[in-house]
């Protein structure tokens, strides 16, 4: 049995109503995302002052990158889709290769020549500093495609450079809530097109 | 909302690309395409409109971002897009502040409106 007219008039008055007032809030995210992505860029232009134009562009981005958040999305029964961010947390020194700074220990000055004699050498010790004469091969730190991307910028990088990264973390973040509210203002405002339509076409 | 998660795709100026670097969501190795692209005054509309429908391709992309003036280049790309994922979110850029009556999703949104809906 389907609804009156007056049941049917009050379920499109609530749609209605729940339409505004997701558009209000689209609108509240909306105005929130913008002023953060303009406040990153502000702290960004900042660091740039202090680093120099060139230290803060395309120039310095990683040769390889991993995503540190990435998006999870839903799709419920009414094909309004959710977006949920997580974001990894970096690995810990422990579990981070260290990278070397300086000389190894086996590239010193002074370098011990094996003299005539021949130590006895612990076979559990596979390594010798006495026997070998050769410079240990210097190793170039491999890029970590995990690393913070602050680092691209150098180790030591000024504090507006950590807040524009701040303000587009946040910016992340929100823009999961805002394409969720986009889904749900387009579904809700199917909904409503598509209950006004049938109450236009039903006799009566 | 179980698994490895979508990325999150930018099409953006190199200030907004860099910010949102900055933020974690790149991707970058030699196996896979990048989920960004730096548009410069050199970069054809043909070369944004083809990444932005390679992205909407990819099942690996949750949100599309985009600088809302590079949006108006392809905006008939972007109309043509119905499905709720990805989603595409515009925004400003540093020259170009955002406009609400430009947005696509907002213009479906608002635009079937009229005053037959309200009786």
């Amino acid at each position: 049995m389907g609804l009156s007219e007056k049941e049917e008039c009050v379920l499109l008055d609530q749609k209605l109503l729940v339409f505004m007032d997701q558009l209000e809030l689209l609108e509240e995210k909306r105005e929130r995302l913008n002023s953060l992505i303009e406040q990153g860029w502000f702290s960004m232009s900042k660091a740039r002052y202090s680093m120099g134009n060139k230290q803060v562009s395309a120039l310095q981005y990683g040769s390889e990158m991993e995503p540190l958040v990435r998006v999870h999305t839903r799709t419920l029964e009414s094909g309004e889709a959710e977006f949920q961010t997580k974001r990894r947390t970096l690995k810990s020194p422990e579990e981070r290769q260290v990278e070397d700074i300086g000389p190894k220990d086996k590239e010193g000055v002074r370098r011990r020549v094996k003299t005539q004699e021949v130590p006895e050498i612990d076979q559990s010790d596979n390594k010798h500093p006495w026997t070998e004469t050769e410079p240990a091969p210097s190793s170039k730190p491999e890029p970590n495609p995990q690393q913070d991307p602050l680092k691209w910028f150098g180790i030591l990088v000024p504090q507006t450079l950590k807040q524009a990264q701040a303000s587009f973390k946040q910016v992340v973040e929100l823009s999961a809530e805002v394409a969720t509210l986009q889904s749900a203002v387009l579904t809700t405002r199917q909904q409503l097109w598509t209950r006004q339509t049938r109450r236009t076409d039903e006799p009566g | 909302m179980a698994g490895r998660g979508k990325l999150i795709a930018v099409i953006g100026d190199e200030d907004t690309c860099t910010g949102f670097l900055l933020g974690g969501i790149g991707e970058l190795n030699k196996n896979r395409s990048p989920n960004f692209l730096v548009v410069e005054k050199e970069t054809s509309i043909a070369e944004i409109e083809e990444t932005f429908k390679s992205f909407l391709i990819r099942n690996d992309i949750g949100i599309i971002l985009i600088n809302q003036f590079i949006a108006e280049m392809i905006r008939h790309a972007i109309d043509q897009h119905m499905e709720s994922i990805p989603a595409v979110l515009e925004i400003p850029s540093k020259e170009h502040p955002y406009d609400a009556s430009k947005d696509s999703i907002l213009r479906r949104a608002k635009g079937m409106f009229s005053a037959e809906d309200f009786r």
